[in-house]
């Protein structure tokens, strides 16, 4: 191992990407991008009030109580807006198909105080996107149903371990978008720089100097680990700073950066990212031998990294995968970043933390098992 | 097919050979593109290989400078059995492809080829430049020059670090006529201060230039000499026609003879 000729691989790759200004922004141009669209689309879904009418089928004399009970608390509600002028439940059904209404609190026509039953009724178009205007509702529902049946049910409140209960999804959502897209970022560049390493006949140049696979790898892996680290810094510096802008004449007031509250310390996410984007250059080197284009990379994408963004607890925690997929979700590294990640942003875990070191070491090993295969499938294309 | 026997010049010379293949050969699946060479090069002289393409020129060169490993036999460069990577100090090698990055200039290219083979002398890194003629371009990206200053940066590359034996893989496609006798001149410069230079090509008029000729076909070695020893025994006057004679093809008119070549491709 010559530092020598490790260090000129690493200065030869800076010089590279200097004079690739296109390369350097989807390096970090495009990650503060896509998090910064991603900040506005989830902000934006949360804030929005739901229309709401209260109905009842039912006969016993009791509901038209509990509608009037309903409806008083849920105009206390500040994200509710209830439309008081709907009585019958085909109008607000008609309503409801017609977007002028979000939710429809029906009582059936069982009711009965003895076993209060109430309908929540959604379009049922976009579950996702409908069942976000349910908790505010339904907890004011609760205390109404309560109150009118003498203290039967207990009120409800809610509360969470970590974070605050009113924690937007952009908060939680930012760990893993951060050690996602510099994952993602770091395997596509690699990929493609040492694929043209191969079709431009620089790598049978290379392989002919003294220098050995551990050194190009090495080399590869401080190269790029310069400009992860600095993708790392942009994108957490972005995601955990704001800084707000006032209005400007015609221009609104904004803010640049998503001010996400980390409760841990950011070096460790720092060191959590960086080494996850170790193990995706080795990756783009190992892969890169099963390609013949730029083009042949990018059908990587859909075997690398939609499986990774499905299953590595981006969208739904492991535990409620299939179990037939959970053992896959455990040996994708995003998985293990994801997971470092939100203990030590939303826990506020620390290096004390069993469960951080573990990721860590699990990231380190996966690391270390794409570089031995990085070097070792090095010299394939070239023989 | 015959190996021919060694010219009287090779055989009289007592040192250890610089290139050296004992019985060499490589497979790809069915086919062997080198198919059992014995060679044996004394240093300080230019070598000229000759053959179609796909004759296993570049095979060759691979199989010496230890980036492919032999199915069977053996390669020595300077006395050591390759692959070795120490010994790939003392070797340069010009491949085929320009193998040099676009996106780089001149100087960065040259000074990083030159930093794998230990070279930090930067003189020496300037008169491997001024040779080619690039030595006013050192900012250029790669990506700007000409495609024959992109081949003579690519000789650079495999020059800087003064090596023992040069590898040259169609040094002179795209390169100019009057910077091709430049080329040459220093060729016969670095073999007369002892350098070995083994020089592929599938052109007939630069072969004269060389001080021995290997004439190759699908994987053999036709025959090796010099270019007059070579013509005085195939009984003719020009060098395509000996290459015919010696691939087993009959000596025809010079016209047929260009067609017969391409079929062999």
């Amino acid at each position: 191992m010559s530092a020598l000729r490790v260090t000129a691989v690493v200065r030869r790759i800076i010089a590279q990407f200097r004079r690739d200004p296109r390369s350097l922004a989807l390096l970090f141009a495009a990650p503060v991008a896509v998090i910064a669209l991603l900040g506005a689309v989830l902000s934006g879904s949360g804030a929005s009030t739901a229309r709401v009418a209260i109905v009842s089928e039912s006969s016993q004399p009791a509901s038209a109580a509990v509608v009037s009970r309903l409806t008083a608390a849920l105009q206390g509600q500040p994200t509710v807006m209830v439309n008081t002028d709907v009585h019958d439940a085909a109008t607000a059904r008609q309503m409801l198909k017609d977007k002028q209404l979000d939710l429809v609190v029906n009582i059936p026509a069982d009711f009965t105080v003895q076993s209060p039953k109430l309908q929540l009724v959604t379009l049922g178009l976009n579950p996702t996107g409908e069942a976000s205007v349910i908790p505010n509702v339904q907890q004011a529902l609760f205390k109404a149903v309560a109150g009118n049946l003498g203290g039967a049910l207990p009120s409800i409140e809610r509360s969470t371990v970590y974070g605050s209960p009113d924690a937007t999804t952009v908060d939680t959502l930012a760990p893993v978008v951060v050690g996602f897209f510099v994952y993602f970022f770091v395997f596509i560049l690699t990929g493609i720089s040492f694929l043209r390493e191969r079709i431009g006949g620089t790598l049978e140049r290379l392989l002919a100097t003294p220098v050995s696979r551990a050194e190009i790898v090495l080399g590869y892996s401080l190269g790029f680990g310069f400009f992860a680290t600095l993708q790392v810094a942009t994108v957490l510096a972005f995601v955990l700073g704001r800084l707000d802008i006032p209005s400007l004449g015609p221009v609104p007031a904004f803010a640049i950066g998503l001010g996400v509250h980390t409760a841990g310390n950011p070096l460790i996410s720092y060191l959590l990212v960086l080494i996850l984007g170790l193990g995706a250059v080795s990756l783009g080197i190992f892969l890169s031998t099963f390609a013949r284009t730029e083009l042949q990379i990018l059908q990587f994408i859909p075997i690398v990294i939609v499986p990774q963004a499905l299953l590595s607890g981006f969208f739904w925690p492991i535990d409620q995968l299939p179990s037939l997929l959970q053992p896959v979700a455990r040996v994708l590294p995003v998985t293990y970043a994801i997971d470092g990640l939100r203990q030590v942003m939303i826990a506020g875990a620390d290096l004390t933390s069993g469960q951080v070191l573990f990721d860590l070491a699990v990231l380190t090993g996966i690391a270390a098992v794409f570089i031995v295969l990085a070097a070792a499938t090095i010299r394939r294309e070239v023989a | 097919m015959t190996v021919a026997s060694p010219s009287p010049t090779t055989s009289a010379t007592t040192a250890a050979p610089a290139v050296e293949a004992v019985a060499l050969r490589k497979a790809y699946g069915p086919i062997n593109a080198v198919d059992g060479i014995d060679l044996s090069l004394p240093a300080g002289r230019i070598y000229g290989m000759l053959g179609p393409n796909g004759s296993g020129k570049t095979t060759l060169i691979r199989l010496l400078t230890g980036l492919v490993s032999a199915t069977s036999g053996e390669a020595r460069v300077m006395g050591v059995e390759m692959p070795s990577r120490t010994n790939l100090a003392r070797i340069g090698y010009m491949t085929q492809a320009d193998g040099i990055y676009p996106e780089l200039s001149v100087w960065e290219n040259l000074s990083f080829f030159a930093a794998l083979y230990g070279q930090r002398d930067r003189a020496e890194m300037i008169r491997a430049l001024e040779l080619v003629e690039l030595d006013g371009r050192l900012g250029t990206p790669a990506h700007q020059l000409s495609g024959g200053m992109r081949r003579r940066l690519s000789m650079a590359c495999a020059l800087a670090h003064h090596p023992a034996v040069l590898f040259l893989d169609e040094p002179t496609v795209g390169v100019d006529p009057a910077v091709r006798v430049q080329f040459w001149d220093h060729f016969h410069r670095l073999a007369a201060a002892g350098a070995t230079l083994l020089v592929s090509s599938h052109v007939m008029d630069e072969a004269d230039r060389c001080d021995e000729l290997l004439f190759m076909r699908e994987g053999h070695v036709l025959a090796q000499g010099t270019p007059a020893d070579l013509r005085a025994r195939a009984g003719t006057d020009n060098l395509e026609s000996a290459f015919l004679h010696f691939a087993g093809l009959s000596a025809s008119p010079p016209a047929t003879a260009g067609s017969s070549q391409e079929a062999a491709r």
